[in-house]
């Protein structure tokens, strides 16, 4: 039993993980918490169930049309909802934050009208397969949701720590006005950033369809929030932190069901933040923060 | 100091003007006053409001019930003994909105009676108010406990938990021997909650072995978890007091893990929605219901195949309760003669052995339901009576 | 001729535009000083249960039950918002956004206490109780002409009129004093401030903590005039409705909230009939908002436009009117 609730904790925790890498590329990059990130979560979810379900198309038409799609949201969402805030003179460091949440009610209510409030199944034979070791039954996307989260993190510390595109990002995430002196093209790298971290929200909302079998307009919400506790618990903009972060919610959260009260699982999350963020505000595996 | 008080006054004196000015368009009413009459031919005319949660997450509610509403509407009007003009109103799930709404209805509209709002805890908030300015009010899809008990005025047709959670429970045990279960619950919504409250209850009341007690939350969608828990322990059967679109994804990752104990629900997770989401997975649910659409009835079978034509798919029980509530007020507006608020609440008061959709269905002294509700499994992919 | 004009759906929507404006108001003074709290809700919801469980379990008079309801937020708003003064911005907004959602889970966990989700039913209403213990001194409503639930929504709103209408005044006085000027400086540059010699401290969480207070005094007066609470009213969703208030009026001056709060409450109320677009017009108005005018509808300079408007006007049209005011 022990080793079920822990397959299921990691599992529940490698997804939380990819959510929370999207904030924390944000976050890193333009030190913005992006709020939609749980809705651009959702909508890729949504677009897996209905080229699967409705449109029968194979999982891997649905997983780059989920991908391509949420990086469009992500350009638009940079377009009309961040870019005009910057350079801006006057504007409050809080105008993004809240900007976003005005995008989160949007994709929210729209999601309403576009797929109806009710569940959707995901019909995908793959997230039927299983095998058995010993009494434990795993399921193929179980493992395969944390190969991903784990291919993800490895993939964007190297992305941010060798390449040329992720040198130039972490220099605009230093000070922006001194990298486009030195000639990075801040512009497309914070574009870039967005795309990037929504795709990855879109990767995360299809595998969780399959992982649970359910898509719901709500869902953008709870996994936005849980996100957010992530990259506060794992440290703003730390890669590593962001993958941990997850992990140890995803453990927190099967484990408190299992020895505790199922009905303060939501709690654990922000009771956790707010404990964090007393204690040790730049998070578990953060630097000190700079002011 | 002078200046901000001026301020002040200023602000005041413009506020109420505002409000008075408001007040003025919706000049000719004052409460209570009757609006139908018997015209040559007897019929009897009323205004009926609906409140019903058309925005949100719950829409689907509001839609079904307000479908069910019309067809009724058009039925009683074309048979010419009672006119009934609906005017619908929209709560968005919300107990504020709500009662706006009825005051709207009340005050500005006129209406003799309402019918709705969805949810209990809006029926919480609009019961007390509309009992007191002494307008009928009747819940089509209000199952909590203590509604009827809200006030005189105050009515419902949908069967209460305490009465449907029992009889599917009665049943299984029954069938299946059990002693131990388990009960899994979403305890952050009132729905799911107060059928949680009549399942434990009830369980205890049978004498049944409770072995664990859980709980899962709005917009959860991994019920691993606790479902692991709960295999672990070995019930004969689970209590799941869950609204479908939950439920039957419960039940979807609880057979994929391997728990094929049958599942009893409360009356939120009674739709045919259960089989779409969750496949194979939905079989061997229980629920106890006042709607059985496969019913071997000739005015089932009409209303079906009537609601299929108008809505392009299979009514729920929502729809129903709110097509059999209008029959019920029409009945009541016939009794009464006039469309007069408290002669029609004495009437509905009175309304005895009606025979509707849902099958025969009277008021107890407090204006709650008396009916025998059904017992329904689902098997192969369908839902069928459970013997 | 009064009474008939006198409409409870009328009044109930202004009681409630009423309490939304104090709602408003409870985020605008941390903001203020710069400090984005999504606690609103939270503290509410506090007030409210507080009042609520004091007024149906001991009979407390309502006043009472109030009071102590918004004593408990301050109380709650001080001990949060004293560690939370070394958090930033974003860091400040989400841990308040988090202690909204734990107090929520812990009003849903602690059904001995609050009945879970099932909610408080049987709050003692306002108008109800005010109108019983009027009564009481065989005072008839129907001797001005009026029915019961007229006489119930008007002592209402008139109450809540004046405690507005007071609440304004008051932080009007407040933006204009010593206070006011260091809330001012703080939000402008903190460090700056501290050299000037204001204690941030202070001033800080006393900003947070009056919002608290007001926040806390909104959720009671709402618990006994809808006479129901549950948890899902202090939500998440709340929180960021409020907000909404404060950011779409506009956050400078305190005729921001109070605009945006009458504005937007009374928005859906009018268009009714497009209420299923109603939260997409909330998400869009808040991007739009925040790429066009950041700082909201109203702001110092729109004020000081209007003001040499109706300057020049009272010129124009005599000193007559400025003896009656």
């Amino acid at each position: 039993m022990l080793i079920e609730q822990l397959i299921n904790g990691l599992t529940l925790g490698s997804i939380y993980a990819i959510v929370a890498l999207g904030f924390t590329l944000v976050f890193g990059v333009l030190g913005i918490i992006n709020m939609a990130h749980g809705e651009i979560f959702m909508f890729g979810a949504f677009i897996g169930v209905i080229l699967t379900t409705s449109l029968q198309a194979p999982l891997w038409v649905a997983f780059m049309s989920a991908i391509v799609i949420t990086a469009m949201m992500g350009f638009l969402l940079e377009k009309f909802a961040l870019r005009p805030l910057r350079n801006k003179q006057g504007v409050s460091h809080l105008a993004p934050l809240i900007s976003t949440i005005g995008v989160s009610i949007l994709l929210e209510n729209l999601s309403h009208h576009l797929f109806g409030a009710g569940n959707h199944p995901f019909r995908a034979s793959f997230a039927q397969i299983s095998f058995e070791i010993g009494s434990v039954t795993i399921y193929l996307v179980q493992l395969v949701i944390f190969v991903i989260s784990v291919i993800l993190m490895m993939a964007l510390s190297f992305w941010l720590g060798k390449t040329k595109a992720g040198k130039a990002l972490r220099a605009t995430a230093e000070n922006l006005e001194t990298a486009s002196l030195l000639g990075v093209d801040t512009k497309r790298i914070i574009t870039m950033t967005v795309i990037i971290a929504s795709a990855m929200g879109g990767i995360a909302g299809i595998l969780v369809g399959m992982a649970f079998n359910s898509v719901t307009p709500q869902m953008g919400l709870s996994m936005g929030l849980k996100g957010l506790a992530i990259i506060i618990l794992g440290g703003m903009g730390n890669v590593k932190g962001a993958m941990a972060g997850g992990l140890i919610l995803g453990l927190a959260e099967t484990f408190i069901v299992v020895y505790g009260d199922s009905g303060y699982r939501d709690a654990i999350a922000f009771l956790a933040i707010i404990i964090i963020l007393l204690i040790r505000p730049q998070g578990l595996f953060g630097q000190k923060i700079s002011a | 100091m002078k200046v901000s008080l001026k301020k002040v006054a200023q602000f005041s004196v413009l506020s109420s003007l505002l409000v008075l000015a408001a007040c003025g368009g919706g000049g000719e009413q004052a409460t209570g006053e009757k609006e139908g009459q018997a015209a040559g031919g007897g019929v009897i005319t009323a205004d009926i409001g609906v409140i019903s949660y058309i925005s949100g997450p719950g829409a689907a509610y509001g839609e079904a019930i307000t479908s069910g509403l019309k067809l009724a509407q058009k039925e009683i009007n074309a048979k010419g003994d009672v006119e009934i003009n609906l005017l619908i109103e929209d709560s968005a799930g919300k107990q504020d909105q709500a009662l706006t709404a009825a005051q709207k209805l009340m005050n500005s509209e006129n209406v003799t009676a309402i019918i709705g709002p969805t949810l209990s805890t809006e029926m919480n908030v609009v019961g007390p108010e509309a009992d007191l300015n002494g307008v009928p009010i009747m819940g089509t899809s209000t199952t909590a406990e203590g509604i009827p008990q809200l006030g005189e005025y105050v009515f419902r047709n949908s069967i209460p938990e305490a009465l449907a959670i029992p009889a599917s429970m009665t049943k299984a045990i029954e069938k299946y021997g059990a002693k131990k279960v388990a009960i899994l619950y979403g305890n952050d919504d009132v729905f799911t909650k107060s059928g949680f409250d009549t399942m434990k209850k009830a369980a205890e009341d049978m004498d049944l072995e409770i072995l664990t007690i859980e709980t899962f939350q709005k917009g959860q969608s991994d019920y691993n978890a606790q479902l692991t828990k709960i295999k672990g322990m070995n019930p004969d059967l689970i209590l799941a007091s869950a609204l479908y679109n939950e439920g039957a994804v419960i039940m979807d990752q609880a057979r994929k893990m391997g728990i094929d104990v049958p599942f009893v629900g409360g009356n939120g997770f009674n739709s045919p929605e259960v089989i779409k989401i969750a496949g194979d997975a939905a079989n061997g649910l229980i629920v106890a219901t006042p709607w059985y659409g496969e019913k071997d009835d000739s005015k089932v079978k009409e209303f079906v195949s009537k609601f299929e034509e108008e809505y392009g798919k299979k009514p729920d029980q929502f729809a129903a309760q709110a097509y059999d509530a209008l029959y019920i007020y029409a009945e009541a507006l016939k009794n009464a003669g006039e469309a007069d608020r408290d002669a029609f609440r004495d009437a509905l008061a009175q309304v005895k052995d009606f025979n509707g959709i849902l099958g025969n269905f009277s008021f107890d002294d407090e204006g709650d339901v008396v009916m025998d509700p059904t017992v329904l499994i689902i098997e192969d992919g369908q839902f069928k009576e459970f013997n | 001729m009064l009474a008939e004009l006198i409409n409870p759906y009328y009044l109930q929507v202004a009681s409630f535009v009423l309490i939304n404006i104090i709602l408003g108001i409870s985020v605008y003074i941390p903001l203020s000083t710069g400090q984005l709290s999504l606690a609103s809700a939270g503290f509410m919801g506090m007030g409210a249960y507080t009042s609520a469980l004091l007024t149906i379990h001991f009979e407390l008079p309502i006043v009472l039950g109030i009071i102590a309801g918004t004593l408990v937020a301050g109380i709650m708003g001080v001990l949060i918002g004293i560690p939370t003064l070394r958090l930033q911005g974003v860091y400040l907004a989400i841990v308040t956004l988090g202690f909204g959602e734990v107090i929520r889970v812990l009003f849903v966990n602690w059904e001995s206490l609050t009945k879970g989700s099932v909610g408080l039913s049987g709050i003692p209403h306002m108008g109800r109780e005010i109108l019983a213990s009027l009564r009481e001194f065989g005072f008839n409503p129907q001797s001005l002409g009026l029915q019961n639930n007229q006489f119930i929504f008007l002592t209402i709103f008139f109450l809540l009129l004046v405690i507005t209408a007071f609440i304004i005044w008051f932080f009007r006085r407040q933006h204009s004093s010593r206070v006011g000027r260091a809330f001012a400086a703080i939000k402008l540059d903190e460090k700056a401030a501290e050299s000037m010699g204001i204690n941030i401290t202070y001033y800080k969480v006393l900003a947070f903590a009056q919002g608290a207070v007001i926040a806390g005094f909104a959720g009671a007066l709402y618990a006994h005039v809808l006479a129901y609470i549950s948890p899902a009213d202090f939500a998440y969703h709340r929180a960021v409705e409020i907000l909404v208030f404060t950011v779409f009026g506009g956050s400078e001056v305190i005729w921001g909230p109070v605009f945006g709060s009458l504005f937007l409450t009374l928005m859906p109320e009018v268009l009714r009939f497009i209420s299923e677009y109603r939260y997409m017009l909330y998400g869009l108005i808040i991007i739009i908002m925040m790429a066009v005018r950041p700082q909201g509808l109203i702001d110092v300079h729109l004020l000081e436009l209007l003001k040499s408007k109706t300057a020049k006007r009272r010129q124009k049209y005599g000193a007559g009117n400025q003896k009656s005011m």
